[in-house]
């Protein structure tokens, strides 16, 4: 792969490689993730209002 | 009448059967057996499972739901019925090639895609070079490849992997883009990454793009491009990519493509898995005197037209109104369109060519979470005009609603991971979001194992509801 191509892209640090499979963290982020992904879903859902 | 078994169709049969009465009666007219959870045939790609788990046979759900099952593939639409009969009807072929008439008082067109790999010379599994996960057969083929390549790497070998889009035209970024990160977790799994070489070609302008013009993300006091997240997902996992592509030309050890700018270019490859673009299934209409007017309801490129605004248009003067809300032909209004089956006004992303006059930009994509909110808001609109409604009582524009999308970045309990993320609205809408067309409270990702845990979730439940299990209704689109 190209060294100057991947030079100038954002790469992640080893403490944020980590903590996406860190368990307690991602235990955490399971339930966020779910609330905003409910929200969504019941905001598009509103969408499909009467014509 | 249902066209079609695939999200949009299925869902908009299995809310009809539920919402009508039982005197009325609901028909699936399908060209396949099964149903196929499509999102996980990634998996199937990679060898993680078998095509049996992600597919499942329709006519015993079918029956228990009370909806009648033709096995067949409609070929002829005659929405004003013929000179003997004006009961509209169409025409269906078997797997024999026995041609029936199936009568209906409304039709829903939820056909999907014709997998066009004919658009590229030497494109697809079949006669072609490349392979492909687009249906569990083509993903099997895959994975029995990929152990073949992770062999000859096990003896020592170097070998060149090549993911993405077959064509300048072709939509479903991210169905490609989730099975190359999947396929650099599977080959660090299997012990050979460092004999692997994988590239990414897209037809896009920027990575992240996805036929939806990108998304703009907030975090850590900026606002980022998804550009900006998928070229460092790309350069942490030593993927290596080519954008702004139209592939031309397939042969059996190396792509030739031109770019944005005119260029050609070639990329070698022992390994390639690429996307083919998509056109409606070629259903022709015919009038009472059995003229044809297919012209009048479908686009040339074979999808329906419904109620959005088709009038050709610049860029700059595209707006959320043009896409459709009710998805009624404009022509009859007992026929609908849902899923992939509708023709879009347009493209999200910029539509750009080449000084050569080739496409390069994605077709919009319109898969998943709206192809099932589609169908399930035409099914009501089905129902309440049965019941005596004058006109569609139920909207589910792509420009109103958002989506909530799992990308699978690698398969394990404990150390696979997945991007989560939600757009608001799907289709940018710049008159009501100025800025960047979307709401930026509602549109979030993130990568990490809870994305997996999620994704895994959504597998079982989706298969569940499909399947119209005790409680089927309760699960969302």
């Amino acid at each position: 792969m190209d060294p100057d191509k991947t030079h100038y892209v954002t790469k992640p640090t080893k403490r944020t490689v980590f903590m996406r499979t860190f368990l307690p963290w991602q235990a955490w982020r399971f339930a966020v993730i779910n609330m905003k992904m409910i929200g969504m879903i019941r905001l598009s859902h509103r969408a499909q209002h009467p014509k | 009448m249902v066209l079609g078994a695939g999200v949009a169709g299925h869902t908009a049969a299995s809310f009809a059967r539920r919402w009508l009465d039982r005197g009325d009666s609901v028909t699936v007219v399908s060209p396949k057996p099964d149903y196929n959870w499509v999102p996980s045939n990634i998996w199937v790609g990679v060898g993680l499972l078998k095509p049996e788990k992600v597919t499942f046979a329709l006519a015993p759900v079918y029956e228990r739901a009370g909806i009648e099952f033709v096995q067949a593939a409609a070929r002829e639409f005659h929405p004003e019925g013929d000179g003997e009969d004006r009961t509209p009807y169409v025409t269906a072929e078997n797997a024999n090639g026995k041609r029936s008439k199936i009568p209906y008082d409304f039709l829903i067109n939820a056909t999907g895609p014709a997998l066009r790999f004919d658009k590229t010379e030497g494109l697809g599994p079949d006669g072609g070079h490349s392979l492909s996960v687009c249906q569990p057969a083509h993903a099997a083929q895959a994975a029995a490849a990929l152990d073949d390549e992770v062999e000859r790497m096990r003896r020592g070998e170097k070998r060149r992997f090549l993911v993405g889009m077959g064509h300048g035209t072709c939509t479903c970024e991210g169905a490609a883009f989730e099975y190359i990160v999947n396929l650099e977790f599977e080959l660090r799994h299997r012990g050979v990454r460092d004999r692997a070489e994988l590239t990414w070609i897209t037809n896009e302008y920027e990575l992240g793009d996805f036929g939806m013009g990108g998304m703009q993300l907030r975090g850590g006091g900026y606002v980022t491009p998804s550009s900006i997240y998928s070229a460092s997902l790309f350069a942490e996992r030593r993927i290596d990519w080519i954008t702004r592509a139209h592939v031309s030309r397939v042969e059996p050890d190396r792509v030739l493509y031109e770019t944005l700018d005119g260029l050609q270019g070639e990329q070698g490859f022992d390994f390639a898995m690429l996307l083919p673009p998509f056109s409606g299934v070629g259903l022709q209409a015919f009038d009472r005197g059995g003229a044809e007017i297919t012209e009048r309801l479908f686009l040339p490129n074979g999808f329906m037209r419904v109620d959005a605004d088709y009038s050709p248009r610049p860029y700059e003067q595209w707006k959320a109104a043009d896409w459709p809300r009710t998805y009624q032909s404009p022509e009859y209004r007992n026929v609908f369109a849902a899923g992939i089956a509708f023709a879009p006004p347009h493209a999200i992303s910029v539509p750009r060519k080449s000084p050569n006059g080739t496409v390069i930009a994605p077709a919009p994509p319109r898969t998943g979470m709206p192809s099932a909110m589609i169908g399930k808001a035409v099914a009501r609109s089905v129902v309440d005009m049965i019941a005596g409604a004058d006109a569609p009582t139920r909207t589910a524009s792509m420009a109103e609603m958002g989506a909530a999308c799992i990308a699978s970045a690698g398969a394990n309990p404990f150390k696979g991971t997945a991007v989560s993320m939600t757009v608001f609205p799907i289709v940018p809408d710049f008159e009501r979001y100025p800025e960047h067309g979307r709401d930026p409270a509602g549109t979030f990702g993130e990568i990490g194992l809870a994305g997996h845990w999620i994704k895994i979730m959504l597998h079982h439940m989706f298969l569940y509801k499909a399947r119209l299990r005790p409680g089927w209704r309760w699960i969302p689109e």
